[in-house]
Formats: C-alpha cells, sequence, structure tokens
C-alpha cells in the first residue's frame, strides 16, 4: 500500500533574536530535524514526547500552518511545501486538525451550528442537513445545534471540534493532544468515537500525545520524538514490548499503572537532568546528556561515537526503527 | 496506631450569586502516623478544597462546617496566627504548580532556610546547611550550588523538588501533595515521585496524595479514598479499590481508562454523560444520572458509606453487593 503522506527530512528552525531595536538574529531553535515518516491509509499513526520535543510543530508543519524550513511532504503524489495559502485551500478538505484545548478552539459569539458550518460555507459545501447529521455523527444532539460552545462540557466541545474537523470529509486529520484537558471517564468516550470514526470513514490519523497509555490503545504504529528528533518509531505492540531506545524506555517505564501489584515490582528508570534547550543542542546524539546508557554502560570509545555522529533511524525488522548506535531490545510491562 | 488526622463531616459551601456551590459534603476519614492515603476524583469532585480546609487556606467566603483535629486538637476555626504554628512544621502541603509556591526574588537556598528558622531556632548558616541536605535528599545535583539559585534558573521538576525540600524542612508528621506532578511531564513525574517517596523515609511523615490518575495513587498510596460531587463514594485499601471496587463509579473510573500494560486495545467503557452541578444537587445518589444500576431507591435516598466484604472497605451505593466481582464492561455496557 502506498502512504497517503510521506514526510522526507522535514527542517523547522525558529529564529532566536536578540533584544532590542535591531532584533537581530542570534541563533536558532531546532523544534524539528531532519524528521520523517509515512501515514498510510486508515491507519493511527501515533506521536509521543515530552513537551518541547518538537511533536506540536510536526502537526502542523504537516499541514503546511507553519512553514517548513526544510524537506518535502508528500500528499497525494505532490509536494506541499513550496505551496503558496491560495494554493493550499482546495487540500484543505483534505486534511484537517482538532485541537487540545475545547474552550480555546470554539469561537464562543458563534452557535455551534455556525461553528460547524464555517469549514462547509468557505468551500460551498454548506447545507443545514450536513450540520444536523454531523452532530449525530460525533454523539451530540442534532437540536444542540443553536447553543453556544460555553453550554456544553469539555468533552461535548472536543466532539463539536470533531464534528467541525470532519465537516469537509476529509481523509487526514491531525489529533493535538484531542483527549488531554478531559477527565479520564469523559476521555473515554472520545477515545471511542475517534475509533469509530475512523472506521466508518476510513480516516488516516497523526495522533499527537504525551500520553502513552492513551496512544498504545489508539496507534497502529508510533513515533516516538526528543528534542526534534524521531528516536524511535514501530508498530505499536512491538514499541511497547520491545523498546529499544534507551530514552523510549525510560519513557515506558516512567508511566505509573493502575494496577497496585505490578506497580509495587515495576522496574523504573530514573532519567538524570533535564532536557537540554533545542537552541543548543547537544551533538551527535541528542539525548546522550541524559542517557542511562550512555552514563553507566559504554566504554571511552562508544561514547566518543555518541558524542560525534547522529545516529540514524535503522531498521531491526519488523519495521522497528531506532536511532541508537547501541540499542537494545528491552520488555519494560 | 495513632490517628494523626481526623476529619469528621467535614462540610464546605461557597456562596455564590446563584446559590449555595456544595463543594466537601460531610466527608469523614482518618490518616494514622505513618500511612499513605490517596484521594482521587476527576474535576470538581472536591478533592482539594477538602485538602485546603484542613490545612485552613479555604477563601474567607467559604462556609465550612464539622470537624478536623489534628492530633486531639481542632484545626477548624482557628486564627491565622495558630494555625502557621501547624503548617510547615506538624503538616506541610505541596502544590500543583511549583512557580506559584515559590518566591520568584529569593534564591531556593534562602526559601528552604527561612521555612527551617520559621519553625526552628536555628542560626542562618545551619538552616543554609540544612538547606543543602535537604536539596540533596530530593535528588537535585549539585546541591551546594544550587541553593543559590532562583527558581527561573531551575526546570518545572526542579522547582517541584524544592518544594519538597521545603515541606520536609521540619520533619513534618504529615505531607499534603495535592497534584503534585499534574503539571509535570511523565519522565520529570518519576523524578519527583521518587523525591516525594525519599522526604517521606526520611521524615516518616504520612502522606496524603490528592490526585486524578490512578496509576499514581497505585503506586504510592495504602489507602484510597475515592470522591464524587463532594462526597466519598468509596474508600479501601488499594488492591481492594483497584481489583475489588463496589461503586459503580469506582468501576467506571477504572474501566474508562487506556492501560499501557494491556495489548489488543480492548474497548474502553466510558461513563456516560458529566459530573453534576454542585449548584442544585438532586435527591438522592449523585452518580444516579450516569448509573447504568440505578433504581427508584437511588433517586429518593443518597447512599451512605457503608462497609462491604470487608469492615473497612466502605462504599456508599445501595447496591454494592450486587457488584462483587462485576467488571465495568458488564455494567457500563
Amino acid at each position: 500500500m502506498n502512504p497517503i503522506i510521506s514526510v522526507r527530512g522535514l527542517v523547522k528552525h525558529f529564529p532566536v533574536r536578540s533584544r532590542g531595536i535591531l532584533r537581530r538574529q542570534i541563533g536558532d531553535v531546532h523544534a524539528v530535524c531532519d524528521v520523517d515518516f509515512d501515514i498510510y491509509p486508515h491507519e493511527t499513526l501515533g506521536l509521543v514526547g515530552e513537551s518541547g520535543c518538537g511533536k506540536t510543530t510536526t502537526g502542523r508543519l504537516l499541514l503546511n500552518l507553519v512553514p517548513a524550513t526544510a524537506g518535502t511532504i508528500n500528499f497525494q503524489g505532490r509536494d506541499i511545501v513550496p505551496l503558496s495559502r491560495a494554493q493550499m485551500r482546495p487540500l484543505r478538505r483534505e486534511m484537517q486538525i482538532v485541537f487540545q484545548d475545547p474552550y480555546a478552539s470554539l469561537d464562543p459569539r458563534m452557535t455551534v451550528h455556525e461553528v460547524i458550518a464555517e469549514p462547509l460555507r468557505i468551500h460551498g459545501l454548506y447545507r443545514r442537513e450536513t450540520v444536523r447529521d454531523l452532530l449525530t455523527t460525533v454523539g451530540l444532539d442534532a437540536s444542540h445545534g443553536n447553543r453556544y460552545a460555553h453550554e456544553f462540557s469539555g468533552g461535548q466541545r472536543q466532539r463539536i471540534g470533531v464534528a467541525r474537523a470532519l465537516a469537509l470529509r476529509p481523509k487526514v486529520l491531525v489529533l493535538d493532544e484531542p483527549v488531554s484537558a478531559l477527565d479520564v471517564s469523559i476521555q473515554a468516550g472520545v477515545v471511542n468515537l475517534l475509533e469509530d470514526l475512523q472506521d466508518e470513514l476510513g480516516l488516516s490519523y497523526l495522533f499527537i500525545s504525551h500520553d502513552l497509555s492513551v496512544v498504545r490503545h489508539i496507534a497502529d504504529r508510533v513515533a516516538v520524538m526528543y528534542l526534534g528528533r524521531i528516536v524511535e518509531i514501530a508498530p505499536v505492540e512491538e514499541l511497547f514490548q520491545r523498546a529499544a531506545h534507551p530514552y523510549t524506555q525510560a519513557l515506558i517505564s516512567a508511566i505509573p499503572v493502575p494496577d497496585p501489584r505490578k506497580e509495587r515490582s515495576r522496574r523504573r528508570i530514573i532519567l538524570a537532568g533535564d532536557v537540554p534547550s533545542p537552541v543548543d543542542p547537544p551533538s551527535g546524539c541528542r539525548f546522550r546528556t541524559r542517557c542511562p546508557k550512555f552514563a553507566g554502560q559504554l566504554s571511552e570509545d562508544e561514547r566518543t561515537k555518541c558524542a560525534e555522529e547522529v545516529p540514524a533511524l535503522t531498521d531491526h525488522g519488523e519495521g522497528h526503527q531506532t536511532a541508537c548506535h547501541y540499542a537494545e531490545a528491552l520488555a519494560l510491562i | 496506631m495513632t490517628v494523626l488526622l481526623e476529619v469528621d463531616d467535614l462540610t464546605v459551601g461557597f456562596p455564590t450569586e446563584d446559590g449555595l456551590v456544595q463543594a466537601v459534603r460531610g466527608v469523614s476519614y482518618q490518616v494514622s502516623r505513618g500511612d499513605s492515603v490517596g484521594i482521587v476524583g476527576e474535576s470538581g469532585s472536591g478533592k482539594s478544597v477538602t485538602s485546603l480546609a484542613v490545612m485552613g487556606l479555604l477563601p474567607r467566603n467559604a462556609r465550612v462546617s464539622g470537624s478536623v483535629r489534628f492530633l486531639g486538637e481542632e484545626l477548624l476555626g482557628r486564627s491565622d496566627e495558630q494555625m502557621s504554628k501547624v503548617r510547615g512544621s506538624k503538616i506541610a502541603m505541596i502544590f500543583q504548580d511549583p512557580l506559584t509556591s515559590l518566591n520568584p526574588v529569593y534564591t531556593v537556598g534562602s526559601q528552604i532556610a527561612e521555612a527551617v528558622r520559621a519553625h526552628k531556632d536555628v542560626t542562618r548558616q545551619q538552616a543554609m546547611k540544612r538547606a543543602v541536605d535537604l536539596l540533596d535528599v530530593v535528588g537535585i545535583p549539585n546541591p551546594s550550588l544550587r541553593v543559590n539559585s532562583y527558581p527561573h534558573e531551575m526546570s518545572g521538576g526542579m522547582r517541584q523538588r524544592v518544594v519538597i525540600a521545603i515541606a520536609m524542612a521540619n520533619d513534618p508528621e504529615l505531607i499534603i501533595a495535592d497534584e503534585p506532578t499534574t503539571a509535570l511531564d511523565v519522565t520529570v513525574q518519576a523524578q519527583v515521585l521518587e523525591a516525594l517517596e525519599a522526604a517521606r523515609k526520611e521524615t516518616g511523615a504520612a502522606l496524603m496524595l490528592i490526585t486524578h490518575d490512578l496509576g499514581v495513587i497505585a503506586g504510592h498510596t495504602d489507602r484510597v479514598n475515592v470522591m464524587y460531587a463532594g462526597k466519598l463514594v468509596e474508600t479501601g485499601t488499594v488492591d481492594e479499590i483497584f481489583y475489588g471496587p463496589r461503586m459503580p463509579y469506582t468501576l467506571g473510573l477504572l474501566g474508562s481508562l487506556p492501560r499501557i500494560d494491556e495489548s489488543g486495545r480492548p474497548r474502553l467503557t466510558p461513563i456516560t454523560g458529566s459530573p453534576p452541578s454542585l449548584l442544585n444537587l438532586p435527591a438522592g445518589c449523585p452518580f444516579r444520572p450516569r448509573c447504568p444500576k440505578a433504581r427508584d431507591l437511588c433517586a429518593e435516598v443518597e447512599p451512605e458509606l457503608t462497609p462491604t466484604a470487608d469492615r473497612r472497605h466502605l462504599a456508599a451505593c445501595h447496591f454494592h453487593s450486587e457488584l462483587a466481582s462485576a467488571t465495568a464492561e458488564e455494567v457500563f455496557s
């Protein structure tokens, strides 16, 4: 099967400017650095990582909402990076985004009907019935259209956000932390809805989240980001059962499991220190400054390699790629 | 075991223009010396308000009744001056956002030293030395250098560890931690929870851990109180709550959690609807509108906490015996 989206060598630098009136550029924030991935039709690619790792920027780059510094994004046989806003417009129908904060992403002065109708009107596809159908699709009452966003709970608002994103019948949906702001009992309903919609409409998702439990539940494949780079990418079971990058291992081992007996006996890898600044990332492997393997197990020569050579994503079979010179699979759950 | 904290029929209301918001409605529980008690619940369940009431930190307009006894002494109704003898010495509190609990214009060392000197008669040098020791306990590298840092020079995880160091400055009997890791990334959360465990070991303090994260509760507490709509709806040992919940809400909460330790993505069982408004609570069980087990009795009489199979495992459900060995899937779908 051919991928619906192919990303190659994607880079995004944000300029850092000096204070004062000149505001000279004094550096770059390396937000996304040489990222490659594919999304296949009817597939969910989970993109995980901690704050500041570049996962949200990657999602926005994918929709050309921020211009990429370098790289190509191939969508339906065409590179969308060089396209202008006007050229992007017809493609916007095919790719949509759902944001994290359901309180900030809906216009408080519009009725829910208007919120969902807006993208349809822009593309000249508005029909009253379509909006009512969309409300029912996401599990809301069709008669709720004349209410305002503030009259709904967080979970319902997120459903409105999904309905709006679905209005133009897109093929790809970027979901940027869509359930992170919701309480668990509500979150489960939205997760189920997203799964059902994918089955019904054959959508492809880029599911961006810091919550690995949700990602394990919803994703088919998972990419792990650290400081702007993808460090590991693998099918979901493969990743959670045989994580091979030390960062992924630490990440998985740090997730608390709601099971007291398991939790008491689990092995935990505690990382030292903090994420370095993306303005001046470490040379070679960006994770080496916090890597437990680098600190504890490697010889002097092996460490030199980590410091000098950027580890490339290499395939270990089963579509499991790891960017570590000394990758070693480990079962942690 | 000595009872440290005894909360009895605690009720907290906030008058608003629309009427009285009943944030906490008759909560009773005990914390014994060395215990680790978790309080779990979703947004607005009253879990934070309960602990603020214990510390005497509620806003002035709050209407509080009931009793909070610490080592036999009544805390409710004490003046601020009397309370500050207990606060920070016998009971310490850790809040969600470390940046708002730390003073930006003083070094972290002087803030820890200030806490030490507030309750103990020591010289400034002795207090600073204790600050260095405390930073070492919570796992901050180079503590003798880091005492001179300002909060803005530290990362979120380090700041929270400084707050933990302040909390343990006077060997408290009880540490109340209100969502101590909610704002942090998972690998940082693991660091902070480890610091919290180290603090408990060092001081022998009891812990009251308030969080919405059932995974954190599973790994760090012995007893669990589940709150819903301002009431305790279930209380028991951590194993009883996780392996044999007897209140439909607890069961539903566990069923709606995506699990990182489960493969093959079993469907989540969300709880339909949303928590009731605490402004005009209907008669009967507050969980009734969302409960698939609800019957006529539930609409008329609000259930009290009653013993289940074990004398100390209590559940507020008329039909808790029917939930023995029921799964969330059976009950909610």
